[in-house]
């Protein structure tokens, strides 16, 4: 039987990513239903750091490994720190780090795997409830056993400082070598919040017609809300913008609060990709495109004129509160 | 790897998926998903591994093999096809009604036994498949192997025994290495597959498909529905989703006003 939840916690020299600071507050609530206690694992450079930062967050045992190797020192120390708990759920954040980090430890404790989980219940047990088939039906898995992975949607789950205290405690190092050598790394664009994060997702598609209104006026608007630039496959396809933005079935699957629609039609591929978004909000110049059977709001018109003015309206709007 | 060869034997995994391109639905009572009138195709993942797998056979020129491997019911053939079509020289399919309802953790077990069976030197996969999306299938088979896992791969380099490869991050790329064997999973970003032609289509029908059944990998653990770890114990159709306005703007200032109206009543702005 689970009781215990454990966060894995990403970073990036000591600055922890927004989806770990959930997967700690939603371990807390999970915890106090199941009667077990909270665990952070961070390792890698900058661990030490994370781990302050961790401290505001309602855990009872930050557990910190400095060792650096790629992937294997997340996978060694979630292991022995579940396996010292005697069970646990392990949550990540839904994030490249965090599927290949969460897989591995599931693999190597023979235990169930939940991607992309948006909710979870506890009767009788821990289950993990998600969306599948691009929103089409809400499935719920139950994680048998003593040790399970649940894969935390980033934006989901809140995070909320607490006046927890959580120990700091030092994982010994393994002393292994790695398998996997890390020759370099290079950051090709400033750290763009990502697409699954962001609680504002200005997307555009054909209608932008080529790649520069992705990085001036879609950006721009993205910027107002303080969110992030997505892209239709029929973009990225044709070149306009990276894949890393692209939403949709061969992409990324969003689910913000509020998602902008630019000069996209909504074709099958794009809908299953961000159905489950909270809010849609259409812009397109045909009333008759298939984004209108799903957005809640359409306005036909003419892109270009209207982004630019709603990127002023929502600067306006927002400092008018500040 | 084998020390005594020099050529690699590439195994790449492939699923085959409902059409992407399919309007799919749901059926009310079973709450399973409507399968007829729907095709199946080859996951547009795998055709990246596959195409990646072909690249590195052409470039090393050594003898090198690409091996398809799949768990799928026999109707999977004609998708093991397309990839035999598209130039991999063999392929092996899982087909036992046991693994039906596998979990990510049952088919890890499953495939994992499988490419141990093919004594792999090098394993691509693609990123995800898209009617799971989960992603995790690769970091689960490298561990289950017990062999390194370089995953988001956009780029992939073999020499002197290692494998190189560009890992995709969030903003940029990492460049890690590791020795064979290994398991890569390719992204989107690594190349444009290829298109089977006419005689790689004729080619295909001549090669080998070896059928492999549970009790050929020597299996004990159980899979399928009931060894999931993971259980399905509830599927819900989520609320239909209403048709919302449409609203048409004269120009850019009444269109930004109708949406700034709209964002104002529901709390965003």
């Amino acid at each position: 039987m689970i009781q215990n939840v454990i966060a894995f916690v990403e970073h990036k020299h000591g600055t922890v990513r927004r989806v770990s600071f959930e997967a700690a507050t939603q371990a807390r609530a999970l915890a106090d239903k199941l009667g077990g206690k909270v665990h952070a694992v961070v390792v890698g450079d900058g661990a030490q750091t994370a781990a302050e930062a961790l401290k505001k967050y309602p855990v009872d045992q930050i557990h910190v490994s400095d060792d650096t190797r790629f992937l294997e020192n997340a996978v060694d120390a979630l292991e022995t720190v579940a396996k010292a708990a005697g069970n646990g759920l392990v949550l990540v954040g839904n994030t490249m780090l965090g599927r290949d980090v969460g897989s591995r430890f599931a693999a190597r404790v023979d235990c169930g795997m939940n991607a992309d989980v948006v909710d979870f219940t506890t009767d009788g047990g821990i289950a993990a409830v998600m969306p599948k088939l691009g929103g089409l039906v809400i499935t719920t898995c139950a994680l048998d056993g003593d040790f399970g992975v649940a894969a935390i949607r980033p934006n989901v789950f809140s995070a909320k400082e607490t006046s927890g205290a959580g120990e700091i405690v030092q994982i010994p190092s393994s002393g292994k070598a790695s398998a996997i050598t890390v020759e370099d790394e290079v950051e090709e664009a400033a750290a763009e919040l990502g697409v699954e994060e962001a609680s504002v997702v200005v997307s555009g598609g054909r209608g932008m017609g080529g790649p520069e209104p992705f990085t001036t006026i879609l950006k721009d608007l993205a910027d107002a809300f303080g969110g992030a630039v997505g892209a239709s496959r029929a973009a990225v396809d044709a070149g306009w913008v990276s894949h890393g933005h692209q939403v949709g079935q061969t992409g990324k699957t969003v689910s913000p609060p509020l998602y902008i629609a630019v000069g996209i039609s909504g074709a099958i591929q794009h809908k299953v990709g961000m159905r489950t978004s909270e809010t849609i909000v259409a812009i397109n110049k045909d009333a008759n495109a298939p984004i209108a059977e799903f957005a809640d709001l359409l306005v036909v018109g003419d892109a270009f004129a209207i982004v630019p003015e709603l990127a002023n309206a929502v600067r306006d709007a927002k400092a008018a509160h500040a | 790897m084998r020390p005594e060869v020099c050529a690699l034997k590439i195994l790449v995994t492939v699923k085959l998926v409902p059409d992407t391109n399919a309007d799919k639905r749901i059926d009310p009572v079973t709450k399973r998903l409507v399968r007829t009138g729907v095709e199946t195709v080859l996951n547009p993942f795998d055709e990246y591994a596959i195409e990646a797998a072909l690249q590195l056979k052409e470039k090393l020129n050594d003898g090198s093999t690409v091996t398809v491997l799949s768990m799928t019911p026999a109707t999977g053939k004609e998708i093991v096809r397309k990839a035999l079509a598209m130039g991999a020289d063999d392929a092996v399919m899982v087909s036992d009604d046991a693994v039906a309802g596998s979990d990510l953790w049952g088919t890890s077990v499953v495939l994992a036994a499988a490419i141990k069976a093919q004594n792999a030197d090098l394993v691509l996969t693609g990123t995800q498949s898209t009617d799971a999306i989960s992603g995790d299938l690769p970091g689960m088979l490298a561990e289950k192997l017990g062999i390194p896992g370089l995953t988001y791969a956009r780029k992939i380099e073999i020499a002197d025994g290692r494998v190189r490869v560009q890992r995709e991050t969030d903003n940029g790329y990492m460049t890690v290495s590791a020795a064979l064997p290994a398991l890569v999973s390719v992204t989107k970003s690594a190349n444009e597959p290829r298109y089977a032609n006419l005689k790689g289509i004729m080619g295909a029908k001549k090669k080998e498909i070896k059928a492999l059944a549970l009790g050929d990998l020597g299996l004990t653990a159980a899979v399928g529905t009931d060894g999931a770890k993971a259980k399905l114990t509830n599927v819900a159709t989520p609320p239909v989703r209403g048709k919302g306005q449409v609203v048409q703007a004269a120009d850019g200032a009444e269109g930004a006003k109708i949406i700034v109206q709209f964002l104002k009543e529901r709390k965003f702005l």
